[in-house]
């Protein structure tokens, strides 16, 4: 009876608070969804997800999805709940969380917003589409995270991104994508976000030159200084002027990286072209 | 000769002949002469009346001379008579504290449909939902060596093992401030009632204002009365001399102050927000009653049982969400209320913030939806507040002081006027309880003991059984305020830590209730 009792009283003991346990229900007995394609996940599954998304994110950068699957896995415990809590403290972060509003192709109708004035947040964001010959797409459901609420947060992160790339000039090139991402980490701190900068052994040197010297610094300190992003109610700025909002939130842009790389390629391209004529008046000539 | 043979019969007086012999000189040599007493008690609230019972009730003391002064009309403060509404003061009794109260004889007298006695109380964290679980019920004691213990009754070690058990009681007993007063008044009317064909002994002075305390004059010459060690309190209805004066008088004593002993401390930058409540259950006397209370980082919320379907609420917030607070409609208040123990703190604080542009009834709606009740650590049992009592919400600023001594050359303070503690654990009234009652024990003793009660001989005792006692009490839920004041951050995860450790480990949760209770 004692070993009995007292191998009772070290397992209440050792009985870990929840926040603890590696695994808070089997795989076999999954817990019902909380909303219509949620998948609860152990803590080794998670992680299993972090990892295998990081890295195949990190081999092929245009799977969305795995970004996207990078991104839940690592928003619980901490950085998901902050996120939230940061939007309910905003008078307008909550009143995007009462409205839940959705940003798809349909509600947000192209046509429309090509109409609007030239300098509106609207028009911009209708000219960036068209530059960089993007759609809003429906952007991937969150499944992984579990409160409903928060996962909402997630999806509204997701698809306020294209809104970020419009009011910063950056583009969808990997570069582009770096800067926001830099940004975004600095502005929200999900760690996907700073995960994601692990790409930039994928650049070439000069790029990764250029980023390292003038975005990463103007992504740090901007996304530091400025309001928080996914606290705007963009459906409600389509018809501010975009320099308004920029100065109401605290954004400078950056030198716009398609121009920049336009000169350097037009550049080259003139170096190349002088260097072959000498050539070719020096196969001439003899020479 | 004839003087030694009149001053052997004095000698052979019992004490309190032989003290009115001596008074009663005193009394002849002029009307300037203030009245002396032994014991004057400076101060009609609870711990006031229950030292002037414990005096008066205890057969060594019973014969001093003693005086209760007042400012207020002591024989108004009764409870209504109307069974719906409750006094938003309401204080919880600790076992210790009762069994004192029963000893004098007073709480006989109180009204006992109106106490609620309440057996669990659950605690839990407002930012990470850890929660604890006191139940007396549950302290039974059922292992192996409780079971040993109870095949030889009647032992020490049997005793010994009953050391942590919580009395009959319970976790402690709710009663309204009122309740208790007006028990102690009948228990004081009683005792005098009873010494009707005595000389009458106790005076209380109520609707008397203390007007200065100072120490007496220098005697004239060498055989007249010699007060100048002797505290003269000056009222307005003329002048009294205590053998030993005690202030009861609440947290800005003027007994302290004559005395010049220091009390450092604190402001907390907290206002005491209570109210009564009625909840949407109805219990009955033989229903188990819990207490209630959540730690928010802007202070603890409180909900204390009454009987019926009331509730007390003590909710400890800063001044300006106090503020919005009072300001709010009945029907926006019970809102808040239900808010506080089921919403997150970010909800709360928005609610309560002065540019808040939705009314707290539609908020809690909504977010109540959005929180689900095991992610904020919600018991299971908790009730829904279903309003607030019209005119019950009132507010008080939050602080901690504690006097650096409690007793000077014929002076003892006793209650509030001693230390004043963080209501977050119920024990403001209870410390100052067991003061009334040290200080009444050692009396007695100096009296059975042949010792002037004003000297430090009588006094010095009280001083060491209950400063370092009180100083810890103190200490210990001032730095529990302080580690729940955390919002977030690495505090929050040790304290979380700590309490789920807790609430596994059964023993230590019965001595912490024990300590709490007041078992000696």
């Amino acid at each position: 009876m004692r070993t009995q009792i007292s191998q009772h009283t070290f397992r209440r003991l050792l009985a870990l608070p929840q926040p603890l346990r590696l695994r808070t229900f089997s795989i076999l007995n999954r817990p019902p969804p909380n909303y219509p394609g949620h998948v609860p996940l152990t803590l080794v599954e998670r992680g299993a997800l972090a990892l295998g998304s990081a890295f195949g994110s990190l081999r092929n950068p245009h799977r969305h999805d795995l970004i996207a699957a990078l991104g839940e896995a690592t928003a619980k415990p901490y950085f998901i709940s902050r996120l939230r809590k940061a939007m309910l403290a905003n008078p307008t972060g909550r009143r995007i969380l009462h409205d839940k509003p959705r940003i798809t192709s349909q509600t947000m109708s192209l046509e429309k917003l090509r109409q609007l004035p030239e300098n509106t947040v609207g028009r911009a964001y209708a000219a960036w589409l068209d530059r960089e010959g993007v759609t809003p797409d429906t952007r991937d459901q969150v499944r992984y995270i579990d409160d409903p609420e928060e996962a909402y947060a997630m999806q509204r992160y997701r698809e306020t991104h294209d809104f970020t790339h419009a009011i910063t000039g950056l583009p969808v090139i990997i570069e582009g994508e770096l800067a926001v991402k830099a940004f975004e980490f600095a502005n929200t701190l999900l760690p996907m976000t700073a995960l994601s900068l692990v790409a930039v052994v994928r650049l070439k040197a000069a790029e990764r030159k250029r980023f390292f010297e003038t975005y990463l610094l103007w992504a740090v300190g901007n996304g530091l200084k400025a309001e928080e992003v996914v606290n705007v109610y963009w459906e409600e700025e389509l018809e501010t002027d975009i320099e308004v909002l920029r100065a109401r939130l605290g954004i400078e842009i950056p030198p716009d990286l398609r121009e920049t790389r336009k000169l350097l390629r037009d550049k080259e391209k003139a170096e190349r072209a002088a260097r072959d004529a000498k050539d070719r008046l020096g196969a001439v000539m003899g020479v | 000769m004839a003087s030694t043979a009149l001053f052997r019969r004095v000698l052979a007086l019992p004490p309190h002949l032989r003290r009115s012999v001596y008074s009663s000189t005193a009394t002849h040599t002029g009307a300037s002469q203030p009245d002396i007493y032994d014991v004057v008690c400076i101060g009609g609230g609870p711990v006031g009346l229950s030292f002037v019972s414990a005096l008066r009730s205890h057969p060594s003391t019973s014969a001093l001379r003693v005086a209760l002064i007042d400012s207020q009309d002591l024989s108004t403060a009764r409870t209504t008579k109307d069974t719906e509404t409750y006094s938003n003061r309401c204080s919880s009794i600790t076992p210790a504290s009762l069994r004192f109260l029963k000893q004098i004889g007073a709480w006989e007298h109180a009204k006992r449909g109106r106490t609620q006695p309440y057996h669990a109380m659950d605690v839990w964290d407002g930012v990470s939902g850890s929660k604890i679980h006191f139940d007396s019920v549950d302290q039974q004691q059922t292992g192996l060596l409780d079971a040993v213990a109870e095949m030889i009754p009647g032992s020490r070690f049997q005793a010994s093992r009953r050391k942590y058990q919580v009395e009959d009681v319970g976790v402690a007993t709710m009663c309204e401030n009122a309740n208790t007063t007006s028990a102690l008044l009948q228990r004081l009317h009683d005792l005098d009632e009873e010494r009707l064909n005595e000389r009458r002994v106790f005076d209380m002075l109520e609707k008397t204002r203390v007007e200065s305390i100072d120490l007496g004059p220098e005697s004239k010459d060498e055989k007249s009365l010699d007060l100048s060690q002797w505290p003269i309190v000056t009222t307005s209805h003329g002048k009294i001399a205590a053998r030993l004066l005690v202030g009861a008088d609440g947290a800005n004593s003027p007994v302290r102050q004559f005395a010049d002993i220091p009390s450092p401390g604190w402001d907390y930058n907290q206002h005491g927000v209570v109210a009564t409540l009625h909840v949407d259950r109805h219990h009955t006397v033989q229903d188990l009653r819990t207490a209630y209370q959540r730690f928010l980082p802007t202070g603890p919320v409180a909900l204390l049982p009454l009987p019926g379907n009331k509730a007390s609420l003590v909710w400890s917030t800063t001044p300006q969400h106090a503020a919005k607070l009072k300001t709010l409609s009945p029907p926006d208040f019970t809102a808040a209320v239900n808010a506080a123990f089921r919403l997150m703190p970010v909800d709360i604080s928005y609610m309560l913030s002065p540019t808040s542009t939705t009314t707290p009834t539609d908020e809690l709606a909504w977010r109540e939806t959005a929180t689900p009740a095991a992610s904020t650590g919600l018991p299971r049992n908790f009730p829904r507040i279903a309003s607030v009592q019209e005119g019950s919400i009132a507010s008080f600023p939050l602080r901690m002081r504690h006097a650096d001594t409690y007793t000077g050359h014929r002076i003892a303070l006793i209650g509030d006027a001693a230390h004043t503690i963080h209501p977050l654990a119920g024990q403001g009234l209870n410390l100052g309880l067991a003061d009334a009652e040290s200080l009444a024990k050692r009396i007695a003793y100096g009296v059975d003991h042949g010792m002037d009660v004003g000297s430090c001989w009588t006094l010095d005792g009280y001083n060491s059984d209950r400063w370092a006692k009180n100083n810890a009490v103190i200490g210990v839920v001032d730095k529990l305020s302080k580690v729940y004041g955390v919002g977030s951050g690495p505090v929050v995860w040790g304290r979380s830590a700590g309490v789920e450790v807790l609430e596994r480990l059964g023993t230590l949760k019965g001595w912490m209730m024990g300590a709490a209770a007041g078992v000696k």
